[in-house]
């Protein structure tokens, strides 16, 4: 057994060792001593076609006790995804990726937190900084250092220093970030953020953001909105030549109307060269709205728009209409555009391109329940993207029989038919998902995928995927899922960040353990 | 390789199963829709509480929340309390107050938009519900909606009041 492969089973072992030992046994449970809390997320995989194998592991232990709390986060990956994005160029990678000692002093509305070691922050809607974990993309962009949160009267001030991790797992950039929030004025809220980043090389100036906000509320209206402002000296002196004092704006705008059972939500986004990155490009540390609609279906996820901070504008509406608690319907629509030729980012660039539509989607859906016993879902979507040069048909049926109090059966299909633009080639696809429920513990899914492709006129060609995903609940605190067959590849989208998933062929086990 | 899946597994696998919750609940502070700030502390002691992790975008929390309203309204006159936390990101959170005003819930909702309090009670994923007894102290966590897993819910929530 090689060295690495002792020390993560030495540090398991010992973990694990250190909380039983710690343990009092009541019969067959098991109590965790007061403040102490326990999360294990463990995910196998085995692709029989590409003889890959992957273990991946995530450990948190956490301690409260008094004002203080500590904990930290154990990540084992042996072998690691070969995706380089998430390997980061190790086959093993075992350590303890995250880490912090906590002090909360006084009480929540007036004292002090104070936290030292690795957080995640985020001002806003994450126009100047978002830094989070989000395990299921594979992304986490926690910083290293620093943070402090003060509560006093109706001002919240939050002030940090850290280091983030790059692509090479190394921690090369500093930023410097304050963000304070007064909520005295009945029913407004006001908010001013600076974001500064120095990387650790001479070569790179400082580049810093700010932004003011304001979020009000005003009979069945709300709204927020918040304009932001980039400067690097460098850009200002090397592309501007001295003559202008900003090298990137943005403003996100977002206006709500709600009314008995309607609401209607509106918001308007423009990125001007506004992304706040790493040194060497590999991390981004501000994510604002992405201004496009979140699914759960398979297929209306198959062709994703990714957000980008630097080049953007557009809007989205969506609406929603309750004629009952048996019948609802809502209707979304946005657009994304590319900037116009004076932009920041065309002239940083310098390029002179009209602007573009990069996406433009619409999606409805009603809802009925025929009866308590049978309720329906149909939905509709139609989405038109640059980067693939494809508009996508995808119409939606999905029915629910609930067979008794504890047992529910789902059936959905899916279709989507693909343009692609400049060829006129067609693609369909087809899904079918079944599954049973039974409360409170078991679950069993059958999804099949069907790919039809014309690549001459009259010639077929259709490849099938097919899996079998079995769900269960251990004892009281650990939910098992196990999947067997095959996955077609596809993109996890989540607030227009995307992960790529390839093909797979095999089996696949999860398993998430919690424990308070 | 396989030894330590293996080992990694049974490990998981038998402390899940025989473990119990007791611990006291994190206290936690977040801005409601209305944009009041909410403390868990506030209630904690003095009436069971049910906290629920969902998202806009999550249809079976929609399923459950239809159940979990039916619940609330039937128990908040005996002091049962019911805090609905949104894990909604910066893309999504716009839609959550829209959703709840037109579905007509009056329970109390909370913006958790960066997971600070989903990490804190280990909601990998929603929806995810937490009972807190009046004592303070945690007695159910389940992950998933399943019709029926609301029955669970309700004698549970009828035996702590």
């Amino acid at each position: 057994m090689k060295k690495t492969s002792k020390t993560v089973i030495s540090i398991l072992v010992l973990s694990f060792l250190l909380v039983s030992g710690n343990l009092k046994i009541y019969g067959q449970s098991i109590e965790l001593p007061n403040g102490l809390g326990i999360s294990n997320q463990l995910e196998y995989a085995y692709d029989s076609q590409k003889d890959l194998e992957i273990l991946e592991n995530w450990l948190n232990l956490d301690y409260r006790n008094g004002i203080f709390s500590t904990g930290f986060r154990l990540d084992v990956f042996q072998p690691n995804d070969p995706n380089p994005s998430i390997s980061r160029g190790k086959n093993r990678f075992a350590d303890i990726a995250y880490k912090y000692v906590q002090a909360d002093i006084g009480n929540k509305r007036e004292g002090l937190q104070i936290r030292v070691g690795n957080y995640y922050a985020l001002f806003g809607r994450g126009m100047l900084l978002k830094s989070y974990e989000d395990r299921s993309l594979r992304v986490d962009n926690n910083l290293m250092g620093v943070k402090l949160l003060a509560n006093y009267s109706d001002f919240q001030l939050t002030a940090l220093a850290g280091m983030p991790e790059n692509a090479d797992a190394e921690r090369k950039d500093l930023i410097h970030a304050v963000d304070l929030e007064y909520r005295g004025i009945k029913k407004v809220k006001l908010g001013a953020s600076v974001v500064s980043n120095l990387p650790q090389t001479e070569a790179n100036a400082r580049t810093t953001l700010a932004s003011l906000r304001t979020a009000t509320s005003l009979w069945n209206f709300d709204f927020y909105g918040e304009y932001g402002i980039k400067k690097n000296n460098q850009i200002e002196e090397t592309v501007f030549g001295g003559n202008e004092s900003i090298v990137g704006n943005a403003f996100y705008g977002n206006l709500n109307f709600y009314y008995g059972p309607f609401s209607l939500t509106s918001e308007y986004k423009y990125y001007d060269n506004f992304a706040l990155m790493s040194n060497d490009g590999t991390v981004i540390y501000n994510t604002p709205p992405a201004v496009r609609k979140d699914y759960q279906y398979i297929l209306l996820n198959r062709h994703p728009s990714p957000l980008d901070q630097n080049n953007e504008q557009g809007f989205q509406l969506e609406a929603s209409l309750n004629l009952s608690e048996d019948t609802y319907f809502s209707a979304n629509y946005s657009e994304t555009k590319t900037l116009n030729s004076g932009s920041y980012y065309q002239r940083i660039m310098s390029s002179n391109v009209i602007p573009r539509m990069q996406f433009k989607e619409f999606y409805v859906q009603g809802f009925h329940a025929w009866s308590k016993d049978v309720k329906t879902i149909v939905g509709f979507g139609y989405n038109e993207e640059l980067s693939t040069n494809t508009k996508n048909i995808t119409p939606i049926l999905e029915n629910r029989f609930y067979l008794d109090d504890m047992n529910t059966l789902k059936v959905i299909l899916e279709h989507q038919q693909t343009t692609n633009n400049f060829s006129g080639e067609k693609k369909f696809d087809d899904v079918l998902v079944l599954e049973y429920l039974r409360s409170p513990k078991l679950s069993i899914s059958f999804v099949t995928e069907m790919e039809t492709t014309e690549p001459e006129e009259g010639r077929l060609v259709r490849k099938f995927w097919t899996f079998i995903q079995l769900g269960y609940q251990l004892g009281e605190h650990t939910d098992l899922s196990f999947l067997v067959g095959s996955r077609q590849a596809g993109n996890i989208c989540i607030g227009g960040v995307c992960r790529y998933e390839p093909e797979f062929n095999g089996v696949e086990l999860k398993m998430v353990t919690r424990l308070f | 390789m396989k030894i330590m899946s293996i080992a990694l597994i049974v490990l998981w696998m038998s402390v899940g199963i025989y473990a119990q919750d007791v611990d006291k609940a994190p206290n936690f502070m977040l801005e409601n829709i209305d944009g009041d700030l909410v403390e868990l502390n506030d209630y904690l002691g003095e009436s069971p509480i049910l906290l629920s992790f969902w998202a806009t975008w999550c249809k079976p929390c929609h399923e459950e929340m239809v159940q979990l309203n039916r619940i609330y309204e039937e128990y908040e006159s005996e002091g049962f309390v019911m805090l609905a936390i949104s894990t909604d990101n910066e893309k999504s959170i716009a839609k959550v107050k829209p959703f709840i005003k037109s579905k007509g819930y009056s329970f109390e909702v909370l913006y958790d938009t960066n997971q600070e309090v989903s990490r804190k009670y280990y909601a990998q994923m929603v929806p995810y519900t937490v009972i807190i007894d009046k004592s303070g102290e945690i007695v159910y966590s389940h992950m998933g909606y399943k019709k029926g897993d609301e029955k669970k819910i309700e004698e549970l929530v009828i035996n702590i009041l």
